[in-house]
């Protein structure tokens, strides 16, 4: 728009292109030469300054560009002659917001629009400015009331004059003058511009037919949308949602319709919305054989049989019937059954019709199952679509949950019979390019998934290791499966072998967009491992993607505004917002600092540099308090998660074996909603109540000693206990009724089950708990000032419950997942806090700088304190040192010998049941591989199958985290010890 | 079975599946969002039921004179609705909008020279290998560039073979 006359920004175009060209494509040197060329021909264009601005900032010169904006803004409001238009005030905008002067930025505009209050173009770019995000502010407090409508009037009043006086030229722009009026519901008026004259700015004649059809349908003139949607249809038979559109008009249904939220699922559910109960029985016989007829004929004219939607209409329209009530779910069936006898062979039969087996009673679904158990003895000659048939068979065995109902005979069978089947096809991919998916490699996935439930079922590790295998002898058939890999990567979780897991992660290559997307496989686990320096970058990968995604957007928001891409640039907008909201977002950004707390806390003083680098943690608790109140978006892509683990909150392994409901995958959002919530609230709070408690705890000798004289700072403790209230109250408790619980625990009065499975949180609880009470009176009864009461309290349920778990653990080899997260948690947590809170007590109870040690009496109250520091660092370094130990005692025991817990169960040759029965297949084939069936490089890959190699991976996966853990340990000892001996000389 | 559509942003939220594959590059956000907002009709995707994504192809128009053409950066389709035909389809829609939208001369596209499913499949589609480019992929494997005349093309100058490989630096556009 900014090129009406050929001029931008008062200079001709073809002048500033070339500097446009060059900053798009990153040469930031080559367009400040050729702006500053331009500059020399026009010192006081303002857009000439702009550009240079913008290019300067984007070096990383942020002084030099604010100087050279302001400049350019000073020209603009002090020259009134200067042209003052959209494009210098956009480009200013975007270097203003970026250098986070957004004051300014929107001061050029009001200033500009105040000057002319007329010009169509400024106004336009004051409506993006509110609709973009330039001034995020603004725009929601034009929102609130009934802003919104206004804006969209002034937009469509705009629009309107613009149209009037120079009619529109981009296809874009009339996108946009649609969804304005769209918004407003003026639906005939949209119609009316579409079919006129600018209607033909629209190319593809699809895409203003589908934008005709929604407006009609919108306006509720459902009979025509209808008629549109089958022209659609007409063009392209394969559009699935046009046809869904077209049944939804022809049933005048608008639940189609209905305007997406930014925080509406990404993945929506499977499930079809429709609405049919208005209906008369006439009206949806009439509708309905309609439907049927038009469906019959797109089949009839289909060119190829192929096209899958023709055939998919026909499952959508028994599905309706039978939803009205019209069928019994007979007929659906039997459409199912047709529908797999044409493309049962596909990969995608089973999502396909997911969907539609969705409605029909459990008792339908095993009959349906049944008759194409009962086909697969006719299946086709081709032998890849045999075996696609195959698949498909076993697939939708899965996704109606039948491999739940088997006994473990019957799964065991059907996981042999797989491999087999697998086994048999492998030289179906002779020829394949390695990069190729190969034939049947779905197989495996299923084997494993099979044998998982076997382990979950019988509690027998054998089955557990053999899906380990399975996937990793797929993985030297062809190393590039992901899908393989995602399951390994859980399995080698769920093994206590972390670091085996992540290698698996990384071979995925997840990056980019992709961590917002597929990091949920690995984050969570990392959350709670000793593993931080992967943890670390973990974060900071994710953390730094988001973030410069955030700086940059309004640069790319900008780049499809200046190329006229008005949908794209709203579109941004949003974009942008949703991934603002993201609750994987918000949990790193809380999660960074913890590790760094945990990395550093056996050091206090530089957990106290990193406390000040995170302002002492109060920014995190205003997180904390709005949280409440913030918008979350899901943007997870759960799809690939095995079915054991269907949300990274839920893992059926670790509970006792239960049948599974069909596919429990969907609609979790509001669990897990609150579920973040909860975790970020209270995770939030701990930067700043470990703060309040080093200061609490220091505070404590100057307070009762006369070295500077200054009492103890009441704010410090007035505020760790509202911050005690509101941790105890997210446990459920008052503050006093909570004191009483973790008392009745430690006394041996209650048990531990009182803390459920927030023990964590309990037990951090404890330690504030403990260092708030260094200085209060308030809970005399419990400890008092300097009296050892809390400090007891804490030691003895760290002791009794670490201690506790690590004497009942078993090897890691022998069981997998059991304690050792929680373990790792216990140690880095409550306990690294309360290591800190002794450091500060130490600390203070030195004698600072060269000052001699205080001489004479020692007053009675350091010496209890002194005493109780000394019982508490001699609690926590028994604790450690068992810890410690037990982490040792597992990495020295012999290699071979933990090898052949993996392995040797599954070497029972001639057995046919229990674990190994598909091991066996697969080392009967690696024993003798046919070179002339397999070809060379499969038969090679065969050769180089080491089963042993596998589970000397996982032992060292295990003992690397170990190691790991077994290093904070020992640095923790190490710190307390050194604490012990500074405190003996006090 | 196939709706194709406009790519948006929230597409880049559900393509994991098809992105996981080896072979498919995932981008930069500022890559991906460039072609959103310079060539939105060079970005599409195909949706199939519950809105998966079926696969999605990525592309843009550039170039002066008679090298005006369309360019097909990326073409991608998930394993699970691989031979289907949907490359093709994405294919030929990219090629129409380049021959009557834009009046382009031709569509290119570079492919990895040991990749021959690929090479196989654009044959298929007609195009031909119009120049090989040494070292184009990160100073290693050799791209082919290859290219496929639209109408506007009467003489189908624009595919005639090089007769000699090029270096990426001679290439006119990257």
């Amino acid at each position: 728009m900014a090129s009406k006359f050929g001029l931008a920004g008062g200079i001709p175009e073809r002048r500033v292109r070339p500097i446009w060209d060059a900053i798009d494509s990153r040469q930031f040197k080559t367009a400040l030469k050729i702006t500053t060329t331009l500059l020399s021909k026009h010192p006081h264009s303002p857009y000439a300054l702009a550009l240079k601005a913008l290019i300067l900032e984007r070096m990383g010169k942020s002084d030099e560009a604010l100087s050279v904006c302001l400049n350019a803004k000073e020209l603009l409001c002090r020259d009134e002659s200067l042209l003052m238009d959209d494009l210098t005030l956009s480009t200013l905008q975007i270097v203003f917001q970026r250098l986070d002067h957004l004051d300014l930025a929107t001061s050029c505009y009001e200033h500009a629009c105040g000057k002319f209050p007329n010009n169509l173009e400024l106004m336009m770019g004051l409506f993006n400015c509110y609709v973009r995000e330039y001034s995020f502010v603004k725009q929601q407090q034009v929102l609130c009331g009934n802003g919104g409508e206004k804006l969209l009037l002034l937009a469509e009043g705009l629009l309107k004059k613009h149209v009037a006086s120079h009619s529109l030229h981009e296809p874009e722009a009339l996108i946009v003058y649609f969804s304005i009026l769209e918004q407003q519901e003026k639906y005939s008026d949209a119609l009316e511009i579409l079919t006129g004259k600018l209607g033909s700015l629209l190319m593809i004649e699809v895409d203003k037919l589908r934008i005709q059809g929604k407006l009609l349908a919108r306006a509720g003139d459902y009979a025509t949308a209808a008629n549109v949607y089958q022209k659609i249809l007409e063009l392209c038979a394969d559009d699935w949602e046009a046809f869904l559109h077209y049944l939804g008009c022809l049933f005048e249904d608008d639940s189609c319709w209905s305007n997406e939220t930014i925080n509406a699922p990404i993945h929506p559910p499977k499930f079809v919305e429709c609405k049919l109960t208005h209906l008369t029985d006439e009206v949806f016989d009439s509708r309905i054989s309609n439907a049927s007829a038009f469906v019959q004929k797109l089949r009839a004219e289909a060119s190829n049989d192929s096209l899958r939607n023709p055939y998919l209409a026909h499952l959508e329209i028994e599905r309706r019937k039978f939803l009205f009530g019209k069928n019994n779910d007979d007929d659906l069936i039997e459409a199912l059954l047709q529908y797999y006898s044409r493309f049962g062979h596909l990969a995608c039969f089973t999502s396909d019709v997911e969907a539609f087996l969705q409605v029909v009673s459990p008792e339908k679904k095993m009959e349906f199952l049944d008759k194409l158990m009962k086909n697969s003895n006719s299946l086709s000659a081709v032998p890849t679509k045999a075996l696609g048939q195959s698949i498909t068979l076993l697939k939708t065995q899965e996704l109606i949950g039948n491999m739940f109902r088997l006994s473990v005979g019957e799964l065991e069978g059907s996981a042999v019979q797989m491999a087999e089947l697998y086994r048999k096809n492998l030289p179906l991919s002779k020829e394949l390019d390695p990069q190729e998916s190969m034939h049947g490699e779905e197989l495996l996935s299923i084997v494993c998934n099979v044998l998982v439930q076997l382990f979950w079922r019988t509690r027998n590790l054998g089955y557990f290791v053999e899906a380990i295998m399975v996937l990793e002898f797929g993985l030297t058939i062809r190393r590039y499966v992901w899908q393989y890999k995602i399951l390994l990567l859980h399995l080698y979780s769920h093994f206590g072998a972390l670091s085996l897991a992540y290698e698996r992660y990384k071979s995925l290559d997840v990056k980019n967009i992709l961590m917002e997307t597929v990091s949920h496989h690995m984050l969570p686990q990392m959350l709670a491992s000793p593993l931080w320096a992967d943890l670390s970058n973990l974060i900071k990968d994710y953390l730094k993607f988001m973030d410069d995604h955030f700086r940059e957007s309004a640069d790319l928001t900008f780049l499809a505004y200046r190329h006229r891409n008005y949908s794209k640039v709203i579109e941004f907008v949003q974009f942008k917002e949703r991934l603002q909201h993201s609750n994987q977002y918000l949990v790193a950004r809380v999660e960074s600092p913890i590790l760094q707390l945990k990395q550093s806390a056996d050091n206090i003083e530089e957990e106290e540099s990193i406390l000040e680098s995170l302002k002492c943690g109060i920014d995190f608790v205003e997180l904390s308090n709005e949280i409440g109140s913030k918008s979350l978006t899901f943007n997870e892509d759960f799809q690939s998660r095995p079915w054991w683990t269907p949300t990274k909150e839920k893992n059926y392994l670790l509970g006792p074996f239960e049948g599974i409901s069909y596919y429990p995958k969907e609609n979790l959002t509001k669990e897990r909603e609150a579920n973040v919530r909860g975790i970020v609230e209270r995770k939030s709070l701990l930067p700043r109540m470990i703060y309040l408690s080093i200061q609490s705890a220091s505070v404590l000798q100057k307070d009762s000693s006369e070295i500077n004289g200054s009492l103890a700072d009441p704010k410090i403790s007035s505020e760790l206990k509202t911050l005690l209230e509101r941790y105890a109250k997210m446990l459920g408790f008052s503050l006093n009724d909570a004191v009483d619980v973790v008392v009745g625990v430690s006394h041996g009065l209650k048990s531990y089950e009182a803390f459920g499975s927030d023990i964590i949180d309990w037990l951090n609880f404890a330690v504030f708990f403990n260092a708030w009470n260094l200085n209060s009176h308030e809970f005399g009864q419990h400890g008092g000032e300097c009296t050892p009461g809390s400090w007891h309290l804490v030691n003895s349920l760290l002791e009794s419950y670490i201690l506790g778990k690590v004497r009942s653990m078993e090897p890691l080899i022998q069981s997998p997942q059991g304690d050792l997260p929680i373990l790792v948690q216990l140690v880095t947590e409550p306990l690294a806090w309360h290591g800190l809170v002794i450091q500060s007590c130490v600390r203070s109870c030195l004698p600072s700088g060269k000052k001699k040690k205080k001489s004479g009496s020692m007053d009675q109250s350091l010496s209890l304190l002194t005493h109780a520091i000394r019982d508490a660092i001699q609690s926590l370094c028994g604790i450690l040192e068992e810890v410690a130990k037990w982490s040792q005692d597992q990495i020295n025991s012999p290699e071979d010998n933990k090898i052949d817990i993996l392995v040797s169960p599954l070497r029972r040759n001639g057995q046919d049941e229990g674990p190994g029965q598909v091991f066996h297949i697969f080392e009967t084939l690696v024993s003798s591989p046919n070179e002339t069936e397999l070809g060379n490089r499969i038969s090679q890959a065969l050769r180089d199958w080491s089963p042993v190699d596998v589970a000397r991976k996982i032992v060292s996966g295990q003992c690397t985290v170990l190691s790991e853990f077994w290093r904070i340990c020992e640095s923790k000892i190490k710190s307390l010890k050194t604490l012990k001996q500074q405190i003996a000389q006090v | 079975m196939t709706t194709i559509r406009r790519f948006c942003c929230n597409d880049l939220l559900r393509f994991a599946s098809v992105n996981l594959d080896h072979l498919t590059e995932t981008f930069n956000m500022s890559f991906y969002m460039t072609y959103l907002a310079r060539w939105p009709d060079y970005f599409h995707v195909a949706e199939g039921p519950g809105k998966r994504i079926m696969g999605y192809i990525m592309g843009k128009v550039e170039g002066q004179g008679e090298y005006w053409h369309g360019h097909v950066t990326a073409v991608t389709v998930a394993p699970e609705y691989r031979r289907q035909q949907l490359a093709k389809k994405l294919m030929k829609l990219l090629e129409d909008i380049s021959d009557k939208i834009d009046k382009a001369f031709f569509v290119d596209l570079f492919v990895r020279a040991s990749n021959t499913p690929a090479i196989k499949m654009y044959e298929k589609l007609g195009y031909v290998i119009y120049r090989r480019v040494l070292r184009y992929y990160s100073g290693e494997e050799d791209g082919l560039d290859m290219r496929k005349a639209l109408s506007r093309d009467v003489e189908k100058k624009s595919i005639i073979p090089l007769k000699r490989p090029v270096t990426p630096d001679e290439l006119e556009y990257d």
